[in-house]
C-alpha cells in the first residue's frame, strides 16, 4: 500500500521534473530575450528589396518574444544613393542593409562608419553559426554586418529529366561533357543553357567560369594585388580558367544563339525558361534562384507538369565543381541609432542558426550558417569539400580586377580575342 | 425499435429546437454584423473624406506655388529656378514641408531643394534620375484642384519616406536665358500624412489605416499589412485562384466596400476600402482584426449551452420516464403473452375436445340420417345436424381467427375447378336460403375459364362467410350471387368478381366501421338471435388481404346489401364453365340419388382410434362400401397388427395415451419386413388449429383428416388411396336393407337395436349375430358357473370379457357393462365381487337369452344369396383370425368370423368355418389357432 502510493507520488515528480529539466534545456539553446516581454520599442530597418516577406516573418517570431515591439522595413527608392542621405537625416534608420560591392567605395564610407561593432561582447551576439570566412571585419577589426543572405554561382539542375534518362548529376568536368552527350542524343539540343548578355555584363559566361578563376586566385594570393592593380602579369592567372571556358563553348553542349533566343533577361526570363522543364541544366546564380519559388505558378508549363530542381556548383575540372559564396545582404546597425539597443536584440535574435536558416530558406538564398539542410534546392552545397569552398568577402579582388576577367570571357567567346591575347592584354581590356 | 424511434424523435425535436435557436442566434448575429460593418464602411467613407480634403488643400498649397511662379513668366519676368526656391522657402511654413523644382525637358530630372541635404549643408541640389516617380508625367495636370500626387518614394534630400504635390511651372534657364519646363514638388514626409490616417472618434482601438497606389503599392501602411505591395500581401496570406486575384484586385482599385480576408498569421481581419474622391490612383484601406469587429457570441453561445443542457435533461428524463414505462408494458405484454398462450393451449385444446365428440354426435347423426326411416327420428336427426355443423362453424371461425391472429394462416394455391367450387358454395347455402324461404339467385358467367389456380379453400370460405351472413340476416325477399370476370392483358390472369346482394336488414351507415372489427355484432340487440361470432366478416376480409384483395360494402339500411371483392386468379383452362345453373341443377338431382361412390369388399383397413365409439362411427360410415377393416385401441395394438397383416389404408389417430400417432408411426416405419412398408397412413385428428397439417406431413403421414369425419372427405381419400383394382363401382344391393327386425326384438328392454345395428353393419347380420348369441347362450352361461365353481379365475375372466363383447354388439349394452366391471374384478383378482355379483350376471344372461327364445320360433327358410369368397380373400381372413388370437382381440376375432358371414363359403371349408363361428360363439378363442391350422374339435 505505501510502495503503491510512493510510486504514485514520485513517478509524476519524476516525470515534471524531466519535462522542466528538458525546457530549461531548450531555453538555454534558444532565443532569451534581454527586455521585458512588455517592453515598447521600434525598430526600423531599410533596405533594397521591395519586397522582403522574409524579414517580415522574422519581425513577426520577433514580435512572439516582444508582443509591443514595432519593427519595420521600409524600401529605399534608389538605395545606393539614399542610403547616405538616409543615415545622414534627422530620422535615421535602425538597420540597414550593406553590400559586399559597397566596400572600399568611398561614398559608401559613411555606411560602414556609421555601422555598430557587433563583435563587441556586450552585445552577445552569438555569430558562431555563420560561416566564418563570410564574416567581414574592417580594418580596427570590428564586425560591422552580419551576413544575411548569400549567393554562389553554378547551375539549376532538372532532376526529373535525369531520372528519366536514367543519368546520375555530374561531378566532373569529364562526367558532364558525357551527361550533355547522353542528353544531346535523347534529343536535348542544348543541354546546358543560360543567359547570354552579349557583352561584359555577368551572363552565363560569368557564372560557369568565375568559381574556378576564383579558385585560382585564391590559391595564388600573391598575385591578388597584382590583379586589383591591373598589372598586365597577372592576367596569366586567368589562363586555365580561360581555357576550359573556351573548351565549354566550343563543346557543342551549349547552344549561345539559343540562349540569346530564348533567354531575354538575366532574371525572369532564365526561370520562366528553365520552368519550361526541357532544360536539363541551366546556368544561374543563387539570386535567379531566389526568384523561382513564387514564378513557379506563374509558369503554365511547369503547373501543368510540375519537376524537381536543385542547385549544383558547376563541375568545370575533374575534380568537381567550386562554391563560390558571396555575400548579398548583410545587415548593419546604425550606431547612432536612436533605439540601438533594441536594433541590437533584433540583430542578436536573428543572428542564428534557425532564424538565419528560415530567412533563407523563404527568400530561397544560400544561408550564411553551415546547416545547407534547411532548403533541398541548395542540400547539394553540403556536399563540396571544404577546400573547394570560395568566400568572395575574403577574396578581396575588387570589382575592376572581375571586370577585367569578365570581359576577357566575353572577348574571347566572340573570338575577338584569343586566350593567349586575352592573357596578354589584362589591365587594358575594359578599354580596348 | 419503439425506443429507438422515440429517442431518434426526441433527438430530432431537440436537434431542431436547436437549429431554429441557432438559425435564429446566427441571423441575429449577422444583422448586427452587418450594422457593425456598415458602420465600420461608413467610418472608412468618413475617413477617406477627411483624407481627401487634406489631399486638396495640400495639392491647393502647391497649386498656388506653381500659379505664382508661372505668373511671374506669364508675366515676362520669369523665375530662375533658384528665385523659384527662394519663393517657396519663404512660403513654406511648416518644416516638415519642401519644395523641389526639377526640369522634366530633359533626362536629367535634376533640380534644386528648399532644404539641403542631409550629407551636405551646403548643397540644394536634387536629382529625381533613378527614382521611378514620373512614369506618368503627361497625366499630371496644370489645372488648379486637381491632385496630381507621387507614390510614397525615399525622398532624395534627406532620405524620409515621401509623397509629392506636383504641378508644372515655367522657370527662365540662367545657363541659357531660355524659359523650361520644370516640375514643382511639394513634398510633405508620409508620417505627416499618416498622422491624418485616424478615425475620428478613436472607436476601434486596432484600426489601421493605409493608402495604396493603383498598383497597390503603400503610401501608407499599417503594421498589419505586410509585403511593400498590399495586392502581393493578400496573394501571399490568402489562397486565391488566379481569377480571385484579379476580382480582388478589381474590387479594391474600383469599388467601396468592406471584406473578409487572412492577415499573415491566417487569421480573420475585416478591410474596408475606397478609392480616394477627386483621384483614382490611390485606395484608402482600413484594417481591423475580424474579432474586434464581429459582436461577441459568449452570450450566444450561454444562451444555445443553456437551451441544449435543458432539453438535454428534457430527454434523459423522458428517456428514463420512457424506459419505466416500457418496463411495465414489457412486463404487461409478458403477461398478456402468457394469457395469450394460455388462450391458444386452450383453443388447440378446445378443438381437440369438442370436436372429439362432436364426431361422435355428426357421425352417429349422419347414421341416424342414413338408416332412419322413421320421418320424426329423421326430422330430430337433421336438427342435431344443423344444430352440430353450426356449432362446428363456429368453432371452426374461432379457430381461423386464431389461426390469422397467430400469422399462422397461409395460402395455399392449387389447380382447382371453378364449377366445383360453385357447387360446393350453392350446395351449402340453397338449402339454408330455401329453408327460410328466401330466393336464392344465381348469376354466374358462363365464360368464366373452368380451371383456375388459387386457394380454393379460402376463397370458398369467404364467400361462405358472406353468403352465410347474407342469409342470416335476410327474412324475405332473395340473396343474389354474382360472379363474372374481366381479363388481365398481356397475362394468363383473370379478376374475378364476386358480389353476394340480399334484401335484408342492411347496415347502418355508422356500424359500417364495426363490420371488420373482430367480435364485434352490428346491432347486438336487434340481432340477438342470430348466432354467430362476429368473425366471419373479419375472416373473410383478412383471407382477402392475403389474397391481395379487400372485401366492398354497400348497404342501405332497411333495404339490403351488396358485398363485393375483385380476385386475381391465374387460369389454368380457359374452357368455359357454360351455363352453370344448368349444370348445378342437373348435379342437384344427382345428388338426391346420392349413395356411397363404391365398394372395395377386399380392402383392408386398420382404423387407430382409443375412443371405441369414434371406431365404431368410422365402421360404420364405411359399412356400405364393404372394405375389411381393422380397428386398434392403441399404438401398440396397431404396430402389432401392422407386424404381420397387410392393410392398405391405416388411419390412425394422433392424440392417444401412452404412445401417440407419431410415436406409432416412427414405430410402424422402423419394422423390418413389415407387409405395410408402403402402406398410407393418414392421420385421424381432432385439432385443426393451425401448422398442424404441417406437422402431420411433416411427420410422416401421407394426408391426415379432422374428425368429426367428413364422409365426403373420408370417401375421398379412400378412393384416392386404395388400390384401384379393390375399387369397384357402387351397386344397388348394398344401398336397401330390406331384412327386418322383428318387432319383439324393439321392445327388449335389454336391448339397444341401433347400437347393435351400428356394430353389425346392417340388419341382417344383427339378427344373425343375435341368433348366434342366444344359441350359444345357455353354453357360455354354464361354463362360466363351472369355471367360478373350480375357482378358475382367468377362464371365468376370459368367459365374461367375450360375454362383455357379444352382448354389446348385439345392443346389451347395460349387460356388456356388467361383464366388464366383473372382468375387471377378475383381472384384479378380486374374488368377493366375483363371488357376490357373478351370480346376478349369469342370471340377466339367462333373462335376456329367454327374451330372444322367440327368435327360435321364426322360420329360418330364407335363403341367403351371398357372394362367394375368394380362396385369397378366406385365407386372408383366416391369417387376421390367428393375428387377433395371438394378440388375445377376441372382438376383432368377432368382427373377423361376423365379416365372413356376408359370404358364401366355399364347401370345402365350410366344416372349418362352422368349427370357428362355433368356438367363437362359445367364446372358445383358444380353440381358434387349432382350428386354423387344420384340427378340429
Amino acid at each position: 500500500m505505501k510502495r503503491s502510493f510512493y510510486k504514485k507520488l514520485i513517478l509524476p515528480l519524476i516525470t515534471i521534473a524531466l519535462i522542466s529539466g528538458c525546457k530549461k534545456d531548450n531555453s538555454s539553446e534558444g532565443f532569451v530575450p534581454k527586455y521585458d516581454s512588455d517592453t515598447e520599442f521600434s525598430v526600423s530597418i531599410v533596405g533594397n528589396y521591395a519586397n522582403f516577406e522574409s524579414l517580415e516573418a522574422e519581425i513577426e517570431r520577433f514580435s512572439e518574444y516582444y508582443p509591443n515591439a514595432n519593427v519595420e522595413f521600409t524600401f529605399l527608392d534608389n538605395y545606393n544613393k539614399t542610403i547616405q542621405t538616409t543615415l545622414s537625416s534627422d530620422d535615421q534608420p535602425d538597420i540597414y542593409f550593406t553590400m559586399l560591392w559597397m566596400k572600399g567605395r568611398s561614398e559608401y564610407e559613411i555606411i560602414f562608419d556609421k555601422a555598430e561593432n557587433l563583435s563587441d561582447p556586450s552585445l552577445n551576439i552569438d555569430t558562431s553559426c555563420i560561416r566564418q570566412d563570410l564574416c567581414w571585419t574592417n580594418d580596427s577589426g570590428d564586425l560591422i554586418e552580419i551576413p544575411i543572405f548569400t549567393t554562389s554561382y553554378g547551375m539549376l539542375v532538372n532532376t526529373d529529366i535525369f531520372d528519366k534518362e536514367g543519368l546520375e548529376i555530374p561531378s566532373t568536368y569529364t562526367e558532364l561533357m558525357e551527361v550533355c552527350a547522353a542528353l544531346q542524343k535523347s534529343g536535348y539540343e542544348s543541354p546546358i543553357m543560360g543567359y547570354n548578355g552579349q557583352s561584359t555584363s555577368a551572363g552565363l559566361f560569368h557564372t560557369y567560369a568565375y568559381p574556378m578563376y576564383c579558385y585560382d586566385v585564391m590559391n595564388n594570393p600573391d598575385s591578388l594585388q597584382d590583379l586589383n592593380n591591373l598589372v598586365s602579369s597577372a592576367g596569366e592567372i586567368m589562363r586555365p580558367t580561360l581555357q576550359r571556358f573556351y573548351d565549354f563553348i566550343n563543346s557543342g553542349y551549349i547552344d549561345i544563339d539559343k540562349c540569346t533566343d530564348e533567354i531575354e533577361n538575366s532574371y525572369d526570363a532564365v526561370i520562366m525558361r528553365f520552368f519550361e522543364g526541357d532544360v536539363p541544366m541551366m546556368l544561374c546564380t543563387g539570386d535567379v534562384i531566389s526568384g523561382t519559388a513564387k514564378r513557379e505558378s506563374k509558369s503554365d508549363a511547369f503547373t501543368a507538369n510540375p519537376f524537381d530542381y536543385k542547385f549544383y556548383t558547376v563541375p568545370v575540372t575533374d575534380d568537381g565543381g567550386f562554391f563560390l559564396n558571396a555575400v548579398t545582404v548583410a545587415f548593419s546597425v546604425n550606431k547612432d541609432s536612436a533605439n540601438l539597443d533594441y536594433a541590437n536584440e533584433f540583430m542578436r535574435f536573428i543572428t542564428s542558426e534557425e532564424e538565419l536558416g528560415n530567412m533563407s530558406e523563404l527568400k530561397r538564398l544560400i544561408t550564411p550558417t553551415n546547416n545547407f539542410t534547411l532548403d533541398k534546392v541548395y542540400q547539394s552545397l553540403a556536399d563540396v569539400p571544404e577546400e573547394r569552398r570560395i568566400s568572395k568577402t575574403k577574396l578581396g579582388l575588387l570589382d575592376v580586377a572581375v571586370i577585367e576577367f569578365r570581359t576577357a570571357l566575353y572577348k574571347v567567346s566572340t573570338g575577338e580575342l584569343t586566350i593567349d591575347e586575352a592573357v596578354s592584354l589584362y589591365g587594358q581590356l575594359q578599354e580596348n | 425499435m419503439k425506443k429507438a424511434f422515440i429517442l431518434i424523435t426526441n433527438i430530432t425535436v431537440i436537434a431542431l429546437v436547436l437549429f431554429f435557436i441557432i438559425l435564429y442566434v446566427t441571423r441575429k448575429s449577422e444583422e448586427n454584423n452587418n450594422n457593425v460593418i456598415t458602420s465600420y464602411e461608413n467610418m472608412t467613407l468618413t475617413a477617406e473624406q477627411i483624407i481627401t480634403n487634406y489631399l486638396e488643400d495640400e495639392q491647393h498649397l502647391c497649386d498656388i506655388w506653381a500659379n505664382y511662379i508661372n505668373r511671374s513668366a506669364q508675366d515676362g519676368a520669369p523665375m530662375t529656378m533658384e528665385q523659384a526656391i527662394t519663393f517657396i522657402q519663404k512660403a513654406i511654413v511648416l518644416s516638415d514641408i519642401q519644395g523641389h523644382v526639377i526640369y522634366v525637358d530633359d533626362d536629367s530630372r535634376e533640380g534644386m531643394s528648399t532644404s539641403a541635404r542631409s550629407t551636405d549643408p551646403n548643397d540644394y541640389t536634387v536629382s529625381y534620375k533613378n527614382i521611378d516617380i514620373f512614369a506618368n508625367l503627361s497625366s499630371v495636370s496644370p489645372e488648379n484642384g486637381i491632385i496630381n500626387l507621387t507614390r510614397a518614394y525615399t525622398n532624395p534630400i534627406n532620405g524620409a519616406q515621401s509623397i509629392a504635390f506636383l504641378n508644372f511651372v515655367t522657370l527662365l534657364d540662367s545657363s541659357t536665358g531660355e524659359e523650361r519646363d520644370a516640375l514643382l514638388m511639394r513634398i510633405e514626409p508620409v508620417k505627416l500624412l499618416s498622422e491624418k490616417l485616424v478615425f475620428l472618434k478613436g472607436e476601434y482601438e486596432n484600426v489601421e489605416m493605409s493608402l495604396i497606389d493603383k498598383d497597390g503599392n503603400y503610401i501608407v501602411h499599417g503594421k498589419s499589412l505586410k509585403n511593400s505591395n498590399f495586392f502581393e500581401f493578400y496573394k501571399s496570406y490568402n489562397t486565391v485562384t488566379n481569377k480571385e486575384y484579379n476580382d480582388f484586385v478589381t474590387e479594391i482599385t474600383t469599388g467601396t466596400g468592406t471584406m473578409n480576408i487572412k492577415n499573415f498569421k491566417g487569421e480573420d481581419c475585416i478591410i474596408s476600402y475606397t478609392s480616394l474622391s477627386s483621384m483614382d490612383v490611390w485606395f484608402l484601406l482600413t484594417y481591423l482584426p475580424a474579432s474586434e469587429l464581429i459582436s461577441d457570441r459568449a452570450f450566444d453561445g450561454i444562451l444555445l449551452g443553456t437551451v441544449s443542457a435543458g432539453l438535454l435533461v428534457l430527454l434523459i428524463f423522458n428517456f428514463l420516464t420512457m424506459m419505466s414505462y416500457n418496463r411495465r408494458l414489457a412486463e404487461s405484454a409478458k403477461d398478456a403473452n402468457q394469457a395469450n398462450a394460455a388462450k391458444s393451449y386452450f383453443l388447440s385444446t378446445m378443438s381437440h375436445d369438442i370436436r372429439t365428440p362432436m364426431n361422435a354426435i355428426l357421425g352417429l347423426n349422419e347414421m341416424v340420417l342414413r338408416d332412419s326411416e322413421d320421418e320424426k327420428i329423421l326430422s330430430y336427426s337433421e336438427d342435431i345436424r344443423t344444430a352440430g355443423n353450426t356449432l362446428l362453424g363456429l368453432i371452426n371461425d374461432i379457430l381461423d381467427f386464431s389461426k390469422i391472429e397467430a400469422g399462422r394462416m397461409e395460402i395455399i394455391n392449387v389447380d382447382y375447378s371453378f364449377v366445383s367450387l360453385l357447387n360446393d358454395l350453392v350446395n351449402m347455402i340453397q338449402k339454408k336460403a330455401e329453408d327460410k324461404g328466401l330466393a336464392f339467385k344465381l348469376d354466374v358467367s358462363k365464360s368464366i375459364p373452368s380451371v383456375l389456380y388459387g386457394d380454393e379453400i379460402r376463397i370458398k370460405q369467404v364467400i361462405t362467410n358472406i353468403l352465410t351472413n347474407a342469409v342470416k340476416y335476410t327474412k324475405t325477399g332473395s340473396v343474389t350471387f354474382f360472379v363474372d370476370y374481366i381479363t388481365i392483358p398481356d397475362t394468363d390472369d383473370i379478376r374475378l368478381k364476386f358480389s353476394v346482394t340480399d334484401t335484408g336488414i342492411g347496415i347502418k351507415e355508422e356500424d359500417l366501421s364495426k363490420l371488420f372489427v373482430a367480435f364485434e355484432r352490428i346491432e347486438e340487440k336487434r340481432n340477438r338471435n342470430i348466432e354467430g361470432t362476429g368473425l366471419g366478416i373479419t375472416i373473410a376480409q383478412s383471407f382477402l388481404t392475403m389474397m391481395g384483395s379487400h372485401l366492398e360494402v354497400e348497404s342501405e339500411y332497411g333495404k339490403g346489401s351488396t358485398f363485393s371483392f375483385d380476385l386475381v386468379q391465374s387460369v389454368r383452362k380457359w374452357d368455359p364453365i357454360g351455363n352453370y345453373e344448368d349444370a348445378f341443377h342437373h348435379s342437384v338431382s344427382e345428388r338426391r340419388n346420392y349413395h356411397e361412390k363404391f365398394t372395395a369388399p377386399h380392402a383392408h383397413v386398420l382404423i387407430v382410434d382409443d375412443t371405441p365409439v369414434n371406431l365404431t362411427v368410422f365402421k360404420n360410415l364405411l359399412n356400405r362400401t364393404r372394405i375389411q377393416i381393422d380397428t386398434a385401441e392403441s399404438g401398440d395394438e396397431c404396430i402389432a397388427l401392422c407386424g404381420n397383416k397387410h392393410y392398405d389404408i391405416i388411419f390412425l389417430d394422433h392424440m392417444m395415451p401412452e404412445k401417440d400417432g407419431i410415436e406409432t408411426l416412427n414405430e410402424i416405419k422402423e419394422l423390418t419386413d413389415s407387409p405395410n412398408a408402403s402402406t398410407p397412413v393418414v392421420c385421424l385428428t381432432a385439432n385443426a388449429i393451425s401448422g398442424m397439417r404441417e406437422m402431420y406431413i411433416a411427420a410422416g403421414f401421407d394426408d391426415y383428416i379432422t374428425k368429426p369425419i367428413d364422409p365426403d372427405r373420408l370417401e375421398y381419400l379412400l378412393m384416392n388411396y386404395l388400390p384401384k383394382g379393390k375399387i369397384a363401382p357402387a351397386s344397388d344391393e348394398n344401398e336397401n336393407d330390406d331384412y327386418e327386425i322383428p318387432n319383439f326384438i324393439f321392445k327388449i328392454e335389454e336391448l339397444d337395436v341401433n347400437s347393435g345395428l351400428t356394430h353389425c353393419g346392417n340388419s341382417e347380420s344383427y339378427m344373425s349375430t343375435i341368433r348366434m348369441y342366444l344359441e350359444t347362450a345357455e353354453k357360455n352361461a354354464r361354463d362360466i358357473e363351472d369355471y367360478w365353481a373350480a375357482r378358475d379365475l382367468k377362464n371365468t375372466t376370459v368367459k365374461v370379457h367375450a360375454l362383455k363383447s357379444t352382448s354389446r354388439v348385439i345392443g346389451a349394452l347395460n349387460l356388456g357393462d356388467f361383464a366388464e366391471r366383473l372382468e375387471k374384478a377378475g383381472d384384479t383378482m378380486d374374488i368377493d365381487t366375483l363371488e357376490a355379483e357373478l351370480p346376478d350376471l349369469i342370471s340377466a344372461y339367462r333373462a335376456l337369452a329367454r327374451e330372444l327364445e322367440p327368435l327360435n320360433d321364426l322360420s329360418e327358410t330364407e335363403e341367403e344369396d351371398k357372394p362367394l369368397i375368394s380362396p385369397e380373400a378366406l385365407k386372408e381372413a383366416y391369417d387376421t383370425l390367428s393375428v387377433f388370437c395371438d394378440s388375445f382381440d377376441y372382438d376383432s376375432v368377432i368382427n373377423v368370423i361376423d365379416s365372413l358371414n356376408e359370404y358364401t363359403i366355399p364347401e370345402d371349408e365350410a366344416t372349418r368355418y362352422d368349427a370357428l363361428k362355433k368356438a367363437v360363439d362359445n367364446f372358445d378363442y383358444d380353440l381358434i389357432p387349432g382350428i386354423l391350422s387344420g384340427g378340429m374339435e
